[in-house]
């Protein structure tokens, strides 16, 4: 067993080269800052508190990002324990120091795979009280390693409710580490604070491995992953699970038996093969119409008064100033208060949407959905859990992308990430109300109805090909979930957690929706030809953008630079599609789309020019590249911050290659049909 | 007898799971493991169970159920099923 030392907790780490594996003490994002503090990290097992236990000990002084060069989100921040500032470090949950999932594989790299001097200065291992058996198997193995080692244990409320009392005292005697009960969420952390205080001061190691645990290989950063076991190893981890089974033994004091309780009785129907799918489809209504519903009306009012006060005062100010008309007051009206303005309409929909994943993540009901909806998901390779997101497009696709958070797979998020765009947004069917409408007649809501079955067929098809090309080496898992107790949500934890989702959004999403809606309104004020144009706006570099894009659509029977146009600056944003055309085609709103003169005769006319007069087949490969390309740019920045630039370039790609190559295949097979 | 066979609210001991070694401790670090005592609580959709380890819950895919063999603890009268 090694016994090293871990060496002062403020040494010097600045001439230490980068590590080739994970570090706590990078400077680059979702890294924690090298300062001088030390570093304490915070692991344990799904589900014992251990997010929660950092929001209590780091207040709002955290962030929350992917840590650098994986998609595995970890949470850095400060914490004030006693007299000494720590920066801490909230690691994924991890069962054990034997990943199966990149998360995992992350927390073991940090924790026994760094160079020693850049493994974190202390471990905080959470325990919960209520299930102490399973949760100090992590324990256990971190302490055959040379680290700081201190216990937190949770939920000891929970178990003296069921008959389960656990003497800290006692556990700390038989694994030879501090225990420290604490109750992050009430905030009673306080007594970790002075023991963490106390071990950091330490020069060696405070763990001592339990007499007879398994020897870690002291020196050595080979650390066994996933199936590479063999009867050695398998035999060590008996072992450990014989030292945890005794210190429960001898910390453990049980009153009564186990009974059936609040938590069993809910689950009977929220897992019951009728009622629990029944259950989930209510949860799923729910989250949908309260992300879009209820978020609508406040994103209305901002909307109307950032293009009605804000930009009138503006507008007057600038007139004021002898600007009125000018470039300066399109850019800065136009674009960037525009662009701020959709920034801001975001807000209130991310904030609702955030705050119902923090209850449903909390209250314990996600699993439940997640055993649900297993089935049905395994046939894009994905978990019960991915069908939230993708509910959640079926609203808007930018908290859809936030909601993968919920899985806990890096693969399976970066999956379930590209398959979002091909939800089809409530901004979609604006769109494809007022094409249904204008060439449809009784028969538009059909059409609607059809482009939501579209995009159903659209998510299963690019999973399987997503799954059999780039993404071949994801495995496909049988489910074997542990299911937390339901417990109530804590206030001050759901505004903690989507504060700090909706800051991060905003942070990252913020500066690419603004840049974008500048870059469009510049591109629409920029006049590159004469006036030789029959429309005034063909004349921007807009109008000639799309002009010279149309021929690309040819084959799809629109191309044509209104239809191309519309799609340029769907990319922007699909809500305004419409009055783009109805700013191309010189008419003020929609109206009566069979009006003479009026925008549906218009579109009717290009299509028919566009398509050789197939226009119905036209008019659907347009619906079904409008489906199936970028959705917004809005959708691209939280795609970006999820899964990095460059798979949010490869899905542009997908998106833009499917949608292209179902809309020709539309428009060619519609036309041959009488 | 397998997990995927036991009866509901029955508790049974467990033998080794016929997986990959990687997976067969993954399934020992929630509790299910050879000598371990567990009771299948509920089916769930899909033909999966909740199976209860002490106090935890745990919900297993049938494909895993059919992989641990399961044997009655102790014979006679077996008490209901909890769901």
């Amino acid at each position: 067993m090694a016994t090293t030392s871990a060496g002062p907790v403020t040494r010097d780490r600045a001439a230490a080269a980068r590590p080739s594996v994970p570090s706590c003490h990078g400077d680059a994002g979702g890294e924690v800052v090298r300062d001088g503090r030390p570093v304490v990290a915070l692991a344990g097992s799904p589900n014992v508190g251990k997010s929660s236990l950092f929001n209590a000990v780091t207040g709002a002084r955290r962030t929350v990002g992917n840590w650098a060069g994986t998609s595995v989100e970890v949470g850095t921040g400060a914490w004030r324990a006693g007299v000494l500032d720590v920066a801490v470090v909230d690691l994924p949950g991890a069962y054990s120091l034997d990943p199966l999932s990149p998360d995992e594989e992350l927390t073991r790299d940090l924790l026994v795979r760094a160079d020693p001097a850049e493994r974190p200065d202390l471990v905080v291992v959470v325990v919960s009280a209520t299930d102490l058996a399973r949760t100090l198997y992590l324990a256990a193995q971190v302490l055959e390693h040379p680290l700081r080692v201190v216990l937190a244990m949770t939920m000891g409320d929970v178990a003296a409710r069921r008959g389960i009392r656990v003497d800290t005292d006692a556990l700390a005697a038989a694994l030879g580490v501090p225990v420290v009960a604490v109750d992050p969420r009430r905030g009673t952390v306080t007594g970790l604070a002075e023991v963490v205080r106390t071990a950091l001061a330490a020069r060696q190691p405070v763990a001592a491995p339990p007499a007879d645990a398994p020897a870690a290989a002291a020196g050595s950063p080979e650390v066994v992953t996933g199936d590479a076991f063999d009867d050695e190893e398998l035999a060590a981890a008996d072992r450990r699970f014989a030292v945890v089974a005794r210190a429960v033994a001898a910390a453990t004091h049980r009153s009564g038996t186990a009974r059936t309780d609040w938590s069993d009785r809910v689950d009977r129907v929220a897992t019951h093969p009728v009622a629990g799918p029944v259950v989930f489809l209510a949860v799923m209504w729910a989250v949908f119409q309260l992300t879009t519903r209820v978020a609508a009306p406040v994103q209305d009012a901002l909307d109307g008064l950032l293009s009605g006060p804000v930009s009138g005062g503006l507008r007057a100010v600038l007139g004021a100033v002898g600007l009125g008309g000018s470039w300066v007051e399109g850019l800065l009206v136009d674009g960037l208060v525009a662009g701020v303005g959709m920034l801001l309409t975001f807000v209130p929909l991310m904030a609702i949407m955030f705050c119902l994943l923090a209850i449903l993540e909390d209250s314990g009901y996600l699993a439940r959905a997640a055993v649900v909806t297993d089935r049905l998901m395994r046939a894009v390779g994905l978990p019960g859990r991915a069908f939230l997101p993708l509910v959640v497009g079926f609203g808007c696709n930018v908290p859809a992308v936030s909601a993968t958070r919920v899985l806990p797979n890096a693969r399976q998020r970066l999956l379930t990430v590209l398959l979002v765009p091909f939800t089809s947004c409530s901004a979609r069917l604006t769109v494809y109300v007022l094409v249904s409408s204008a060439f449809f007649g009784k028969h538009a809501g059909d059409v609607v109805f059809g482009m939501y079955v579209l995009s159903i067929v659209l998510i299963i098809g690019a999973g399987l090909l997503l799954r059999s090309t780039l993404l071949r080496a994801m495995g496909t898992e049988d489910l074997v979930l542990d299911l937390p107790r339901y417990q109530l949500p804590m206030p001050r934890l759901l505004a903690a957690v989507t504060w700090m989702r909706l800051s991060a959004f905003l942070r990252t999403a913020g500066g690419i929706i603004v840049a974008t809606v500048v870059l469009v309104w510049a591109l629409s004020a920029v006049q590159v030809t004469s006036g030789r144009d029959a429309e005034p706006v063909q004349g921007s570099a807009y109008g000639q953008l799309a002009t010279a894009a149309a021929p690309v659509f040819s084959p799809a029977g629109f191309g044509d630079w209104h239809a191309t146009g519309a799609l340029l600056v769907g990319f922007v944003a699909k809500e305004a599609v419409v009055s783009s055309w109805a700013q191309t085609y010189a008419t003020q709103e929609p109206g009566d789309l069979h009006r003479p003169g009026g925008l549906g005769a218009s579109l009717r006319a290009d299509f028919e020019r566009s398509s050789g007069g197939h226009v119905t087949p036209a008019v659907l490969a347009f619906l079904v590249f409008l489906l199936g390309y970028t959705p917004c740019v809005a959708t691209l920045a939280a795609q970006r911050r999820e899964i990095g630039r460059r798979w949010t370039m490869i899905g542009v790609g997908l998106q833009f290659a499917l949608a292209w190559t179902v809309a020709v295949a539309v428009f060619q097979v519609g036309r041959l049909i009488p | 007898m397998t997990l995927a066979s036991a009866p509901l609210g029955v508790p049974v001991l467990l033998g080794h799971a016929d997986l990959p070694p990687g997976r067969r401790l993954r399934l020992a670090e929630l509790g299910l493991r050879a000598g371990a005592t567990v009771t299948v609580l509920r089916r769930t959709a899909g033909g999966g169970r909740i199976v209860g380890v002490g106090d935890a819950r745990v919900a297993v895919a049938r494909r895993v159920l059919l992989t641990v063999p399961a044997a009655p603890v102790e014979p006679g009268p077996r008490p209901g099923p909890q769901g």
